[in-house]
């Protein structure tokens, strides 16, 4: 069992659902998101059109955050996830350095979305959840995964653009999306063997 | 990485809301209910943070805390998805800035940056200072009273019999001007709001100045795009401006408010080119086949009066309800004596001057690519083929042409419009599977007059002529218009040129907001200035709030109770939302402040004023409810009519209404709260109103005698009162926009001096389509829109950046004849050398709005009041002046 996800871009249409209920699920301050979408144009008028990439956490097989680690709070489970452990982490950032999808951020501080003055509810409570002076990233939302649902930004995308599942089983539709659209990763030549696989790219 | 920048400037630096009140950025929540801890609650939603206002969700709580919006799985339009303001719904509820008790200003002295010295108040009181108000006015002229909405009053279901009780004719909608979408669909195929490509079917579509979803992330909108794209549907975007709808179809640049050209050239093609079109359509379902006489009118049957046709087999005329054996759609007869020529030739023979060469010029669009494209959608409409649908045959017409806001909103754009329905007409594709359709109310709309004709309905049914007018809208004046603010506003400020000889009193002022939305924001705070007395119901202190004697403060939309019956479409149709009715409830979160609901409000306010029951009150208005917006196919208390005597619950109105709803099965509020929607299948077939009138049953206008018609009418008005047209100096400019045949009509920009050498254009921005939710002041949005390369920005094409010395990120100044604006400068490729690209609606704000509100490029700061700019049939608003650009120092 190895969780990964496969992303087509052509059904994405830059529209930043994904950003904002991974917000929204993991209650993250100003300044930090666990995913982004990068958006480009390419070409010259009048052939020119703008392209868009959905970037979350790749759970690499070989984590480069992993290897530079200097407590073992960056750990990596059986099926795949690369999470951190925030007891463990001490907030030395080479992780951050290291990952070439800058995936990961430092939560050096947790500001409030309406002012240093005033929090609001919602923040009080999601802050309970958050490790100032750790790195933070996409955890592929292990909490829903414990209660049989998929990551929020799988389920919410409009354009379902979005297939996520186990990449060992040949049989799972993220697998077969991945073999008959031709899935790619990013940065292949980097050896981390990302579980993020693009479609249509 | 673009790392997210922070978001600056939230905490405000001075306020006095009152001297018990504390500043908004140093607001102190409440605690939690303690009888909350521990406790997990799950509501049924329906959001509230576009116009649409029709997802459905499912909102989480834990110990009374919202922690969680997602949409609820099974249930249409969005089957558990959410765009990215669904997704940030959760801060527009817990916003600091919203107003949390009822204000009342101490400061006589009015303005944007003024501060009003409010005095919170109790409901009671604020109450009674309106009441005493509102008395004063209903004795002496009820007309005093405007009310001003917009799409942020949608939840309500009292408004319009509020008003109607209130006796005031004068409720002016914020939302229409910048988007006159309504006329031509309304007159052609009695579609209201307006028409759409249907994704299930569709092969080509030619998208027009308009958006199908994805530009501005919409949730069924995106969904029902992604599978027609994967379907194989070809999709044509003619847009100054490659959307990301132009990145994922093929792009057409086209130089902005020239739409006009474009689509008169397309037409000529068909019409003129030898490109077959739908023979047994055109025959037998529009009027091309009508003899006409030499002035322009139906030759009429002189014994019956009836229209007549050619039967070019017996080689005689006969009334348009007879039998053929072949309809003449061309030549020159003489019937009776009288000379006659079919509407088709003379049509072929006005389009004849189009050609794609002329176009070009004017538009930009190559002459090979019109010819193309026109080719193009004649051959994808498969003329001739049909279709099954459940177990009836329709005529086949896989493609459509779709005008829309950036069409239509120039002076000639109804012309654009209706040029666009003729293309359409062409191919017979008018309400069939496949081809272009009305979007929200179906059924037998297409009822066809004495004429044989479409009965012309909603916005295609002028407006009686009454002198001196009683409504301040002029529809004497523009009898087919859509909504009319900047009518108004010009009124309140030259009441003898308009002919308004009455005062407006009091403005109360709910869902819309005129100031930053419209065109010259200055003359609206002027003109809002001069009326005594301004209420608003409000969510936070915008521009008309900060200008309010007295402010009301209303729930958010998570707090406001509603029921409500889905429209399935909106910028497209078809697939996943239709073939069944639904309705839905959305159960309200706790409210966090002193708010009320919009209705109670209403309710409150016309008990006091003595109109909420009786004869003639509110609930006897409701029983008789005939606005459409609210009827949703029967959802109007039909035989569950309310006793008018007494007061009655919000709850009670929606149960009697779902009780007495013709689509529904009897069930009521109390089972709809338990399954959060119910759904009702109908038939698929029922969705296409070509269903209603089949064959050759209705005819639809494809020579537009009707506006022609209202013309005239006008025109005998204005002189049987000895009247100038308001702002227009020759009459010509009028009447030469009410001609039954589309000809080209040179927009007031078209000859502006040579300095203003861009246009610009306008789109809507993902993250803030609409004010509805608040989505310029969500802070999770703020922070995507402020960091996104393609918004909240000024776009410039490279080669004219390169031209005036112009670099990427300089911060510019944009400048009409009307107005300026200013913001950071794109270097881009993405859009027309002609073209100024200014998405959303940014910058303006008041001095208590949350400070992000004075951020960014003022689109509307360009645009225009003047008369002379207007579409004479719909009044639409210049949507792209002529500006010109230079670099210039920010002020901030």
């Amino acid at each position: 069992m190895r969780y990964g996800m496969a992303i087509d871009l052509k059904r994405c249409v830059g529209c930043n659902s994904c950003t904002m209920v991974c917000r929204m699920e993991n209650g993250t301050p100003p300044g930090i998101l666990y995913n982004r979408v990068e958006k480009y144009e390419i070409g010259k008028y009048p052939a020119a059109r703008m392209q868009f990439r959905p970037i979350p956490c790749m759970h690499c097989q070989e984590p480069a955050c992993l290897k530079v680690c200097p407590t073992g709070a960056t750990y990596q489970r059986d099926d795949g996830i690369v999470l951190i452990d925030h007891e463990k982490c001490m907030g030395c950032r080479y992780c951050v350095l290291a990952c070439p999808y800058e995936a990961r951020q430092f939560l050096g501080k947790i500001d409030n979305y309406f002012g240093p003055e005033t929090i609001t509810p919602w923040e009080t409570v999601k802050h309970q959840e958050l490790d100032k002076g750790t790195t933070v990233k996409c955890t592929f939302c292990v909490r829903r995964l414990e209660r049989g649902r998929e990551p929020a930004c799988v389920e919410t995308c409009p354009a379902q653009a979005r297939y996520f599942g186990d990449l060992d089983d040949p049989e799972s539709e993220v697998s077969k999306i991945i073999a008959f659209q031709g899935g790619t990763v990013l940065k292949e030549e980097l050896g981390t063997r990302p579980s993020v696989y693009y479609v249509n790219v | 990485m673009k790392k997210a920048k922070e978001v600056t400037g939230h905490t405000q630096k001075t306020t006095s809301w009152g001297k018990s009140l504390p500043a908004a950025s140093a607001y102190q929540w409440k605690a939690v209910d303690p009888a909350e801890k521990g406790k997990s609650l799950t509501l049924y939603g329906i959001c509230g943070q576009c116009m649409q206002s029709d997802c459905t969700t499912l909102i989480h709580l834990e110990d009374g805390v919202v922690v969680s919006v997602e949409g609820n799985p099974t249930s249409p339009p969005n089957y558990g998805s959410l765009c990215p303001r669904g997704n940030s719904q959760i801060m527009n509820l817990y916003n600091p800035y919203r107003v949390k008790t009822p204000l009342v200003r101490t400061n006589p002295e009015k303005g944007l940056d003024v501060d009003p010295m409010w005095k919170e108040v109790s409901w009671d009181e604020a109450l009674n200072i309106i009441v005493e108000k509102f008395k004063k006015i209903r004795e002496k002229d009820p007309r005093g009273l405007l009310i001003l909405e917009g799409f942020g009053n949608t939840n309500s279901i009292l408004r319009d019999s509020f008003a109607r009780a209130f006796g005031t004719p004068n409720v002016i909608g914020s939302h229409g001007p910048l988007c006159t979408i309504h006329y031509a669909s309304c007159l052609v195929h009695s579609a209201l709001p307006e028409a759409v490509a249907e994704m299930e079917y569709c092969e080509y579509l030619l998208s027009f100045g308009r958006s199908l979803g994805p530009n501005f992330a919409t949730t069924g909108g995106i969904r029902r795009f992604t599978k027609a794209m994967e379907r194989g549907m070809k999709l044509v975007v003619i847009d100054p401006h490659c959307s990301v709808e132009a990145s994922k179809g093929e792009w057409i640049p086209i130089r902005p408010g020239s739409d006009l050209a474009c689509l008169l050239a397309m037409a000529h093609v068909m019409l003129n080119e030898g490109l077959p079109y739908d023979e047994w359509f055109m025959k037998n379902r529009t009027n091309a086949p009508y003899l006409i006489n030499s002035e322009g009118n139906y030759y009429r049957d002189p014994a019956t009066g009836k229209p007549m046709i050619w039967d070019a087999a017996d080689n005689c005329a006969r009334t348009f309800d007879s039998e053929f054996k072949d309809i003449a759609m061309n030549g020159t007869y003489t019937v009776n004596g009288v000379a006659c020529r079919t509407a088709f030739d003379l049509i072929r023979e006005e389009f004849a001057r189009y050609t794609p060469e002329w176009a070009e010029k004017i538009c930009t669009v190559p002459a090979k690519t019109i010819r193309r494209l026109a080719t193009e959608f004649v051959e994808h409409a498969k003329i001739g083929s049909t279709i099954k649908i459940d177990d009836f045959v329709f005529p086949f017409r896989p493609a459509s042409v779709n005008t829309h806001r950036g069409v239509n909103c120039h002076r000639g754009g109804t012309y654009a419009d209706l040029t666009g329905k003729i293309m359409n007409m062409l191919v017979g594709n008018i309400e069939v599977p496949g081809g272009c359709l009305g979007n929200s109310m179906r059924g037998p709309l297409m009822a066809p007059d004495k004429d044989g004709i479409v009965k012309p309905q909603f916005e295609a049914d002028p407006f009686p002529f009454k002198f001196p007018p009683d409504n301040i809208d002029g529809h004497e004046f523009y009898p087919n218009k859509h909504t009319t603010p900047h009518l108004a506003i010009n009124a309140i400020m030259n009441p003898e040129k308009y002919h308004i000889g009455y005062k407006i009193e009091a403005w109360l002022n709910f869902g819309g907001n005129v100031i930053r939305k419209n065109a010259q924001p200055e003359r609206y705070v002027e003109a809002m200035k001069k009326v005594p007395f301004i209420v608003s119901f409000a969510y936070h202190i915008d521009e008309p709030t900060i200008l309010a004697d007295v402010v009301l403060p209303e729930h958010s939309a998570m707090e406001r109770s509603l029921v409500s019956v889905l429209y399935p479409s909106h910028q497209t149709t078809g697939g996943e939302v239709i073939g069944f009715d639904t309705v839905r409830v959305r159960q309200p979160v706790p409210n966090l402040f002193d708010t009320r609901h919009c209705d109670d409000i209403y309710t409150e306010i016309a008990e006091r004023v003595g109109f909420l029951c009786g004869a003639g009150g509110v609930y006897d208005y409701l029983n008789q409810q005939k606005h459409h917006a609210l009827i949703d196919d029967g959802f109007y208390l039909g035989n569950q009519k309310l006793d008018i005597n007494r007061k009655h619950s919000l709850d009670e109105i929606y149960d009697r209404q779902m009780k007495s709803w013709s689509r529904g099965d009897g069930r009521g509020l109390e089972e709809l709260n338990k399954d959060g929607f119910f759904l009702h299948p109908r038939s698929r077939k029922e969705y296409y109103t070509y269903y209603f009138f089949p064959e050759n049953k209705t005819r639809h206008p494809f020579y537009f005698e009707s506006l022609k018609k209202t013309g005239e009418t006008l025109r005998a008005n204005l002189r049987m009162h000895n009247l100038k047209f308001p702002g227009i100096e020759n009459e010509e400019y009028i009447w030469e926009q009410y001609r039954p045949i589309p000809c080209w009509i040179e927009n007031s920009e078209i000859n502006a001096p040579p300095e203003y050498d861009l246009w610009v254009v306008n789109w809507k921005s993902p993250y803030c389509p609409h004010d509805s939710g608040n989505p310029n002041g969500n802070p999770w949005l703020a922070e995507l829109y402020q960091q996104d390369p393609f918004d909240f920005t000024i776009f410039l094409n490279s080669a004219t950046a390169k031209k005036k010395g112009l670099k990427d990120r300089d911060w510019i100044t944009v400048e009409s004849r009307y107005g300026k604006t200013e913001g950071i400068m794109r270097v881009t490729e993405l859009i027309h050398p002609d073209a100024v690209g200014i998405p959303g609606s940014y910058g303006l704000g008041t001095i208590q709005s949350n400070p992000i509100f004075r951020e960014g490029t003022h689109f509307n700061a360009l645009l225009s009041l003047d008369d002379k700019t207007l579409d004479a049939i719909a009044a639409g608003q210049e949507l792209s002046p002529r500006v010109k650009v230079y670099k210039s120092e920010a002020k901030r």
